[in-house]
């Protein structure tokens, strides 16, 4: 009997419907949810000052869009949140490569250190938020400061770890090679720790927004942190959900471009066998 | 091309920790020289010794009593006159076939212009044309096996150091890499030393085979190898002359491996 090979265009044929399958689904599911909440807070099985419905949040999106926030433009209250985590996070992401790599690297200093970095992981961080305001102020530089401090030490540990796992042999073939210290640190060790360093970076940006957004509980004169608390101050749950929805958004976006960050740096990795594929 | 260098090993002796905290002694007491140019092969029963022998001359680690020495120099540090192929794959799978054959020459401060041609020269040698963009998990054992070749050999070392460097290849391959490594040795003149316990391959590659003790490893025995090159590692193992050599070489291996592989059977946790 001939062999019949599924011609390309059937596996494509066949892949996209299983596409159009998974993403069917996955619509249903947030629509019975969405929609059994909506039916349960119109007959106020679920009291709706309390726990808000989903039309609330989206005419309360409408209002802010339109006519702005108690605390003046949504758009200005969103970017402010965002720029607090985002420099936030990058300070704490390259700080806490250059930290982590060298102490690794320099096992003297790490050995010296090592107590100091235990003892400072070991305090609750957020609580620092209150510091950071009573230091700098209710502007943005507390909250940065914060979300700072929060992406600080996953980057930190995940740098270390990763310098501490770089394959020995390599290093020694490196330097056979004719690489001096520095060139090892670079061309070696950096890129075997690059897959813990990314790891690290997809958790601490949403510990960047925690942060920002603590930060402007805590006191702020803008930001979706402090929308969020005069909501709640309101007894306005829409407000909160709505909030929270741009926060989601944000943290997605910036997951989305990290993912695609780390494609670029780890082109080199053997790909990942999909379960999805066939 | 380069020249080798001389190599001296006087009495020396290298001992570990091991993880359960007692020393266990690798090499006993070594001595044994290489004369520049010479291509010499060290057998032994595994774990007898022979890697840290070689780990020792890269300068990797130090003896603990004895020395080392490369043309009459005591070997303290890593010298880059110095090439090594490892047993195991150490291409840096971030770089690309054509970056892990010129990791050398960069990390050396050439200019890329002048080392350029000579990465592709010898990505032409060991048979890797069209590969230049790959990363190493895209190619199979043996190929990597070329690019670690490359790598090495690019830098014209005057002392090639071997950690059975084909052992992990499948048995057909590695007859073919080590016509490959017969050729481009035979053109540089380098002093090699070849650790391996295939004595088969000991026999083809090699001017001296040098046979070690079940650890702590001393010099047993030292053969001559009067075998004429250019030499086709592939068939000359099948000509008579090649089997009287290797009768005699495996009558004087045969105790060590014996006695390496009684251990085994006492301690199979020791190395």
């Amino acid at each position: 009997m001939a062999e019949d090979f599924l011609s390309d265009a059937e596996i494509k044929r066949k892949q996209t419907k299983h596409r159009i399958n998974v993403h069917s689904l996955q619509l249903a599911v947030a629509v019975a949810l969405l929609g059994s909440w909506q039916i349960l807070a119109d007959k106020k099985i679920l009291d709706p000052f309390f726990y808000g419905r989903p039309s609330g949040v989206m005419h309360q999106l409408g209002v802010w869009i339109q006519h702005g926030t108690s605390i003046g433009s949504i758009w200005v209250n969103a970017w402010v949140t965002l720029y607090e985590a985002t420099y936030g996070f990058l300070a704490g992401v390259i700080l806490g490569i250059i930290f982590g790599v060298f102490l690794a690297r320099n096992p003297t200093a790490a050995e010296i250190f090592a107590p100091y970095i235990k003892v400072s992981n070991s305090i609750p961080r957020v609580v620092l938020g209150s510091i950071f305001v009573l230091w700098l102020g209710l502007g943005s530089i507390s909250k940065v400061a914060l979300a700072f401090v929060l992406v600080f030490f996953p980057v930190f540990f995940n740098a270390f770890q990763g310098t501490r796992e770089a394959d020995n042999k390599l290093i020694a073939n490196a330097r056979l090679l004719g690489a001096s210290k520095r060139q090892v640190t670079t061309k070696i060790v950096f890129p075997s720790a690059l897959s813990w360093i990314t790891a690290s970076m997809h958790v601490s940006f949403g510990f960047a927004l925690i942060g920002a957004i603590v930060g402007e509980f805590l006191g702020a004169q803008r930001g979706l942190g402090l929308l969020i608390a005069t909501a709640q101050g309101n007894f306005n749950p829409n407000g909160v959900y709505a909030a929270m929805l741009l926060i989601a958004i944000m943290a997605l976006t910036a997951e989305w471009l990290i993912t695609k960050l780390e494609d670029r740096l780890l082109k080199w990795r053997p790909t990942q066998v999909s379960g999805t594929e066939h | 091309m380069s020249k080798g260098v001389h190599v001296k090993f006087s009495n020396v002796s290298k001992r570990f920790r091991t993880p359960k905290g007692d020393w266990y002694q690798a090499l006993k007491e070594l001595n044994f020289e290489i004369q520049p140019g010479e291509f010499v092969a060290l057998v032994g029963p595994t774990g007898c010794g022979k890697s840290t022998a070689l780990t020792l001359l890269a300068g990797l680690e130090q003896s603990s009593i004895g020395e080392v020495s490369v043309d009459g120099t005591a070997v303290k540090d890593i010298d880059i006159r110095t090439g090594f192929v490892f047993q195991h794959d150490a291409t840096f799978p971030w770089m690309s076939v054509a970056n892990n054959v010129g990791a050398g020459p960069k990390f050396r401060g050439l200019d890329p212009k002048e080392y350029r041609p000579l990465v592709q020269k010898w990505i032409a040698k060991v048979g890797l044309v069209g590969f230049e963009k790959h990363y190493p998990h895209q190619l199979s054992g043996g190929m990597k096996k070329r690019v670690a070749l490359a790598q090495a050999l690019i830098n014209e070392p005057q002392l090639l150091l071997m950690d059975e460097p084909f052992s992990a290849l499948d048995v057909q391959t590695r007859s073919i890499m080590t016509d490959e490594l017969m050729t481009l040795w035979e053109t540089t003149g380098s002093t090699v030393l070849f650790v391996t316990h295939d004595l088969e391959e000991a026999i083809a590659l090699a001017d001296r085979v040098i046979v070690l003790t079940a650890g702590p490893a001393q010099v047993k025995a030292d053969f001559k190898i009067e075998l004429a090159r250019p030499r086709k590692a592939r068939e000359i193992r099948f000509t008579e002359e090649f089997l009287k050599i290797y009768q005699n070489i495996w009558e004087v291996l045969r105790d060590e491996v014996d006695i390496a592989y009684q251990r085994q059977l006492i301690a199979p946790s020791e190395k």
